[in-house]
């Protein structure tokens, strides 16, 4: 890239993530992500565990972002998978609007459908709801099994619950899906994963052929298999292969930051100052760092 | 005037040319003062980030010295409006719930995110009866957020006056380790101790094995209880060619009442602000206010 740019990531687990990946997250210009909330690769069995997870989303892991100057925003939910267990499901749809508030909560997120089931449909629902009373934006996760159907009807759930589309982003689209996230007005976010999914070659493709409104990129990073620079990896490719800097940028941070900012919980201003990273007045021994020395003035690359 | 009647003034005051937000502020008051349960009450220091600016508090001299006639070591100079509305609210709910209050803080605190942690932390001090919640305040020194782990330790005069021993030790060590300012730590120098001054020195030497600076702030730790193993130590690092280090032992010298010593090494002291720091020692200048100056943050 000839001048450097800034990143929005709008869809990382960076709880799974190591400092490694903060640091080379931060070094080659990511800015600002969104961690929605998730499963953690195997279902949980109590409340107290979605509670410690939602804590951590807005405290622990928003803090230990800070120290690397990447600016950590959330969405809370329940996801879909869990929704199954429906006990729990309802003590968790209890707890979720003490966490919506919550300073750096952008979305209600990511909701929708795994395996389509009733059960899931009614968890979708009643967080649909409780967003559109709020006024929240929501980020929805398609499944991975009958995506299409599953992202259709995801959109046609949301327009009956009455979420405007453009608070609602649908997530994990493909060449499949696209036309009919973006004919609903929604916003169409796609998932760069190394080797399944979505490649960054396949992205290039897209933006050229759809253009750059209302198409997000993003890493989904989590403990799987997947990549934390995917966004600036595809930026990267997009440009070599023509696609105009306006709308790499656009794609890469600038819908992403104008979907989640109407939350109000975006300091837009901070975002684009020029960050300084002085770890000396955050880092120890005993927070993140471990007997490095403190960076102090290093500017972001961009 | 209490520390609740000092906060009502100071944030009306700065809300005053704000109609949306002082009525925001005025109803959520009245409707605590009528009775809320424990949920909304909760919900209702987390929405307060939905409203009230974080602008600095920015308080007055006059308003520093009314907080300290309030509460001798409540010092909320580095306060902002945010956390001083939703401390204001705690204490509203305090006042109103009776005994209540107390299942009701602890909800606020299992679900609290770091700004309202902050707040949490800074009322406890000014919580009739707060006492009781010295276990909480103990949580918040575990935490290895900084901003939350000063706002119990630093500014703050509830460890000080409820901390036992253990707690009080680790909270002053941790500082150092997680590089929260010491010398904010309200009433340091009149809790140390000879324990205190034998794990800073333990620290210090960790350090050097590891070839790692020490931090200036473990001098701080010595007062008069670091012995002869003290003075060694603080003779290395004025051996030493760091300034800071060499300013801190300087006045640790002093504080250990060693200045005799202290005169003879400001004669041939050649970096002018070590020379400087020992002059200051000299003058009586080297209780934990003089580490301010010393603080790279200042
Ligand atoms: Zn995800």
């Amino acid at each position: 890239m000839d001048a450097p740019m800034r990143f929005f990531d709008p869809h990382i687990h960076m709880t799974s993530r190591t400092t490694d990946d903060y640091e080379a997250m931060a070094a080659a210009g990511i800015r600002a992500i969104v961690e929605p909330a998730f499963w953690l690769g195997q279902p949980r069995t109590t409340i107290g565990s979605f509670v410690d997870y939602y804590a951590s989303l807005v405290g622990w892991e928003r803090f230990r972002a800070s120290q690397f100057g990447v600016a950590h925003l959330c969405a809370i939910g329940l996801n879909s998978k869990e929704a199954n267990n429906e006990s729990l499901a309802k003590e968790v749809l209890e707890v979720l609007p003490r966490y919506a508030f919550k300073e750096g909560v952008v979305a209600i997120g990511e909701i929708g459908y795994d395996e389509i089931t009733a059960a899931e449909e009614r968890a979708y629902e009643w967080q649909l709801e409780f967003a559109r009373e709020n006024d929240m934006v929501v980020m929805v996760h398609s499944p991975h099994r009958d995506k299409k159907r599953g992202i259709i009807r995801s959109i046609e759930v949301a327009a009956n619950v009455g979420v405007p589309m453009e608070k609602l982003v649908i997530d994990h689209n493909t060449e499949e899906t696209v036309e009919d996230t973006l004919n609903a007005g929604a916003w169409a976010a796609f998932t760069i994963y190394p080797n399944t999914k979505m490649g960054s070659q396949r992205m290039v493709e897209l933006v050229k052929k759809y253009g750059p409104e209302r198409i997000i990129v993003d890493s989904s990073a989590d403990w799987g298999v997947s990549d934390a620079l995917s966004v600036p990896r595809t930026a990267k490719l997009m440009l070599e292969q023509g696609v105009d800097a306006e709308a790499v940028t656009k794609v890469t941070w600038q819908n992403a930051l104008d979907a989640y900012a109407q939350s109000g919980q975006i300091d837009v201003e901070a975002l684009l100052a020029k960050p300084v990273i002085d770890q000396s007045k955050l880092f120890s021994d005993n927070s993140v760092l471990r007997g490095q020395e403190p960076r102090v003035d290093a500017a972001m690359p961009n | 005037m209490t520390a609740h009647d000092c906060l009502s003034a100071w944030i009306a005051a700065r809300l005053a040319g704000d109609e949306r937000v002082s009525t925001w502020r005025e109803e959520r008051r009245a409707e605590i003062a009528a009775g809320v349960d424990d949920t909304r009450f909760a919900g209702l220091v987390s929405l307060a980030s939905r409203f009230i600016p974080r602008a600095a508090l920015a308080p007055t001299d006059a308003e520093l010295e009314e907080a300290e006639v309030a509460l001798a070591g409540w010092n909320p100079e580095r306060w902002d409006l945010l956390e001083a509305a939703r401390v204001e609210l705690i204490l509203d709910h305090a006042r109103a719930a009776g005994a209540g209050f107390e299942a009701a803080l602890e909800g606020a605190f299992r679900y609290a995110d770091d700004g309202e942690l902050r707040a949490l932390y800074k009322s406890l001090a000014l919580l009739p009866g707060g006492e009781q919640f010295a276990w909480q305040a103990k949580e918040g020194c575990r935490t290895n957020i900084v901003p939350v782990f000063e706002s119990i330790a630093c500014d703050n005069p509830y460890p000080f006056r409820h901390f036992d021993d253990v707690a009080w030790k680790q909270l002053c060590i941790k500082a150092i380790f997680i590089d929260a300012p010491l010398w904010r730590v309200w009433g340091l120098d009149r809790r140390l101790s000879p324990d205190m001054a034998r794990m800073a020195l333990d620290l210090v030497d960790e350090r050097r094995s590891a070839g790692r600076d020490v931090q200036h702030e473990l001098w701080l730790c010595l007062g008069e209880h670091g012995g002869e193993r003290g003075l060694e130590s603080l003779e290395r690092e004025l051996a030493g060619d760091r300034i800071l280090g060499r300013r801190a032992a300087a006045l640790a010298l002093a504080r250990a009442g060693r200045t005799e010593r202290l005169q003879a090494l400001v004669e041939t002291e050649g970096e002018p602000t070590v020379a400087q720091a020992m002059r200051d020692a000299l003058e009586g200048h080297h209780d934990q206010g003089a580490f301010r100056a010393l603080d790279p943050r200042n």
